[in-house]
């Protein structure tokens, strides 16, 4: 057990724990506009995931070209999910449209997982993509690594200014705080809740190519993964992006410190059990909700 | 099929199934009735107290490897069930605590999430579950067997159901789905209800997985906490229609005859197809199958739609003796005192965040006297009542109800104190009649009447209120003067000493107006219950008030007969407005 080793799986912790924070930047962002928690929402990353390194496998595609490949594709899978199989649910009562939207996006977690299963193999897959590595004393660092983080922080920054200073981002959180008042003062709240779901489904897509460049991806891992971005909301707070991203790397950072101090099997139970804690130790939640 | 014939012949017709020696159809009719114990104790929580438990199968799970595990350790199957059940209640009720800190989607995502740990936990506590390779039972016939033992739970399952509709309990829980703060108000004990909901409910999910570990002799982590299989039986409860006495059993039939049909015909995509009936469920009919227009319209199936509502027809004991005047209350008149403060808050302190809402407050109210409350929007008349009632918790200071302190009591205790509330937006338990809105609180007010007495007592406040009309509709069907008439006739049932009504006279019509004031000035007269009246029409509080309390920015500035507050030149100012006859002049 080296301090070398530690750093390693320290990197490796920040690396998971942005990824997972860009996952939630997602959920947050579609459950703050449009109020449903799509269950769903990680088995895009696990489809994304695999579609993308079906491409790179087959033509070699560098991985910037396949986001500008699956983010469209998700923002309009996004679209028509919520268009045709979520929207008309709102008309109504409140039990029935939240019992609706849990089993149609469950429904759609179970038909997604599957297809791409029977499709594409239930075996793990990634992006084995290798840029030269970087060693610093012991510790080894590939540039993929530094690409990803850079990506992350890039994402998380132009994701801030987004929601601040452009009309769509301030109209996204003006629907979050008040979504009668927002369409009293002009926003189509019906559209953007559209927008957002498929913009938040896009997300995912970057996140996806950059998760599969580091880690294996397989058609059943989605659900593990939006439990942990609903872990990352509890804490962080929602529609809160710093404290989503603070939340993500402790996430991450625990469940590589798991691993090395424990057995690696039991790092996927660390977001519930952590969810549980929180639950009953801060009921009020530790972020507070923008 | 509200002839008891129907449900005898279904049992006989259950009962039956085994003696044709056909392991197919029993085994068959053997996952029916696992399904429907299943469905049916989801639907407790779900469709009576509104909370969906997507975790339910966790329950399933545990009392199957409980089971499991107790009779690998070679002890009699009777007491394996029992351990089973045991720790499936216990499970539950540990787990009601944070899971309760959720309340809609979130509760659902949080029990959903219970899924994936109870399989990691499964996977990697190999010395109890043996990990991967699951258990195997010792090898023995008992299908048979556990048939029966599946049939008997069913039919408890049944009768718990029926019972739920009609008793206390069930009451209970209804008003929890409907408003869980006014439930409290009108002095339900919320947490121990739900939890105990929860526990009942993962009980007989847990004798579920028991039966059905002892019929299958092997279980591993995929086949009792697997997304794919977890869903199945909220599925088939919603296919059904959840909350409705015979949703969970018509859901149960059809989907698990589908899925038998499935197995059969189709080789793979087993889990889109049913991905993509849970997706077709939720998008089309997530109130179920027996709520579809086209399934209510038929007349010889009215007894599988009814809901609950429509099953609840007035109890025939209510007087209907026409009275002229006013009606009389079956309230116990009290003597007042007037020399007595029932009320009294002393350095009563609100602040939201940084906004002080009330302002270090002093105010005794007499017993027997009607207080009329005003301020300009803002002032924090509404805030003094949530922090009398205890919706909110005050910041500092203390409210005392005959010199018994508040701080540190919930709701429902307060209720029992003696305080009846209504609220300024009307907030009537929507999907409840309007005689049950009234015989919630005379349920759980200290008489603790039962469901049968206290529906027919509603009748007589229902007749005070002149909604006799709407005995038997739903509350959400009301107008808002109705729903006014019926959130004050509901704080009265709460058979309170202290009422705070909360503007009940504005948007009324003059003559709708009188009538509250005069019963207002009925119920103090007759029996004896002190009034707080928060209201900005003067004329309205002019007939009846003792005196009037002004609030201005949380401090009372104000506080007299009403003759005297309103020429009270800091009134005029900040409330009445406009005729100040002296404002101080800025150059003097």
């Amino acid at each position: 057990m080296s301090i070398e080793a530690l750093v390693q799986v320290l990197i490796g912790g920040i690396l998971l724990g942005g990824l997972y924070a860009l996952v939630a930047f997602g959920l947050s962002l579609i459950y703050g506009v449009v109020r449903i928690l799509n269950f769903s929402h990680g088995t895009l990353l696990a489809v994304g995931g695999v579609a993308a390194s079906l491409l790179y496998a087959s033509f070699k595609l560098h991985p910037v070209v396949l986001m500008l490949i699956l983010v469209p594709a998700l923002f309009v899978f996004g679209y028509l999910f919520y268009t045709f199989l979520l929207q008309p649910l709102e008309k109504r009562s409140h039990f029935e449209s939240t019992v609706g939207t849990v089993l149609v996006t469950v429904g759609a977690l179970l038909i997604l997982s599957d297809v791409t299963a029977k499709l594409a193999g239930a075996t793990q897959r990634n992006i084995p993509i290798r840029f030269e590595a970087i060693e610093i004393g012991e510790i080894v660092i590939s540039t993929t690594q530094i690409w990803i983080l850079a990506a992350i922080a890039v994402l998380t920054i132009a994701m801030q200014v987004f929601l601040r200073r452009t009309w769509f981002g301030r109209a996204i959180r003006a629907v979050t705080q008040d979504p009668v008042g927002a369409r009293i003062c002009g926003v189509d709240s019906s559209r953007m809740k559209a927008a957002t779901f498929a913009f938040g489904s896009s997300i995912v897509a970057v996140a996806a190519v950059l998760y599969t460049m580091s880690f294996p991806v397989d058609p059943y891992m989605g659900f593990g993964l939006t439990v942990k971005a609903f872990t990352i909301i509890i804490l962080g707070g929602i529609g809160n992006l710093v404290g989503a991203l603070l939340a993500g790397l402790f996430l991450g950072v625990a469940e590589g410190l798991t691993g090395f101090f424990w057995k690696s099997e039991w790092a996927p139970a660390l977001s519930v059990i952590l969810l549980l804690v929180i639950l009953v130790v801060f009921p009020k939640g530790l972020g507070r909700s923008r | 099929m509200n002839r008891p014939g129907w449900k005898l012949a279904l049992f006989i017709a259950a009962g039956c199934i085994p003696l044709a020696q056909n392991a197919y159809y029993t085994t068959f009719a053997f996952t029916i009735l696992v399904a429907f114990v299943l469905a049916q104790s989801w639907d407790w929580v779900a469709g009576e107290m509104g909370y969906v438990n997507l975790g339910h199968y966790v329950f399933y799970g545990i009392g199957a490897y409980a089971f499991a595990i107790a009779l690998v350790g070679k002890y009699p199957s009777g007491v394996a069930m029992l351990f089973a059940l045991l720790i499936t209640a216990l499970a539950a009720a540990l787990l009601a605590f944070p899971l309760f800190r959720l309340k809609g989607d979130y509760f659902a995502f949080g029990t959903l999430a219970l899924l994936p740990l109870a399989e990691v936990l499964a996977l990697n506590l190999v010395p109890i579950t043996n990990g991967s390779d699951g258990i195997v039972l010792p090898p023995e016939n008992v299908l048979t067997r556990a048939y029966f033992v599946v049939l008997v739970v069913c039919v408890i399952a049944a009768i718990v159901s029926v019972r739920l509709a009609r008793n206390r309990f069930g009451y209970a829980l209804k008003s929890i789905r409907n408003d869980e703060e006014v439930a409290e108000v009108m002095g339900v004990r919320i947490f121990p209800a739900k939890v105990a909901v929860v526990v009942l409910a993962a009980a007989f999910a847990g004798v579920a997985g028991a039966i059905q570990a002892w019929q299958m002799s092997f279980i591993d982590p995929g086949t009792v906490f697997g997304l794919n299989v977890a869903l199945v039986p909220v599925a088939m409860a919603l296919l059904g229609g959840s909350g409705l006495l015979w949703g969970p059993l018509v859901g149960v039939l059809l989907l698990a005859t589908m899925q038998q049909w499935l197995l059969v015909n189709v080789k793979g995509y087993q889990a889109t197809i049913y991905g993509t009936v849970i997706l077709l469920i939720g998008r089309f009919m997530p109130g179920g199958l027996l709520r579809a227009g086209w399934v209510r319209e038929r007349s010889w199936l009215r007894g599988l739609t009814q809901e609950h509502h429509e099953r609840i027809t007035g109890v025939q004991e209510a007087r209907t003796e026409a009275q002229s005047g006013m009606r009389e209350l079956p309230l116990v008149p009290r003597k007042t005192d007037r020399g007595r403060a029932l009320l009294e808050c002393r350095d009563l302190t609100m602040a939201f965040g940084g906004n002080v809402a009330i302002d270090r407050v002093n105010l005794k109210i007499m017993e027997g006297e009607i207080v009329g409350l005003v301020g300009a929007n803002g002032s924090g008349k509404t805030t003094l009542f949530n922090c009398i009632s205890k919706v909110h918790e005050p910041r500092s200071g203390g409210v005392f109800i005959d010199g018994v302190a508040l701080a540190g009591r919930r709701r429902d205790e307060v209720a029992h104190l003696g305080v009846g509330r209504t609220y300024q937006i009307p907030r009537p338990f929507g999907d409840l009649t309007v005689q049950e809105n009234i015989a919630v609180p005379l349920m759980f007010g200290e008489d603790r009447l039962q469901p049968r007495e206290a529906l027919a007592q509603a009748r007589e406040f229902v007749a005070y209120a002149e909604l006799e009309s709407r005995l038997t509709d739903r509350a959400d069907s009301l107008s808002l003067q109705e729903k006014k008439a019926l959130e004050f006739a509901r704080a009265l049932a709460c058979k309170p000493r202290v009422l705070l009504v909360d503007e009940v006279a504005s948007g009324l019509t003059p003559a709708e107006i009188r009538r509250f004031v005069e019963q207002i000035r009925d119920v103090r007269d007759r029996y004896g219950i002190t009034v707080i009246w928060v209201e900005h029409i003067f004329s309205a509080l002019a007939q009846v008030v003792d005196r009037v309390v002004v609030l201005e920015q949380g401090l009372v500035i104000a506080d007299g007969p009403l003759n005297e507050v309103v020429a009270d030149e800091r009134v005029l100012r900040t409330y009445l407005g406009g005729v100040a006859p002296k404002v101080p002049a800025v150059h003097a």
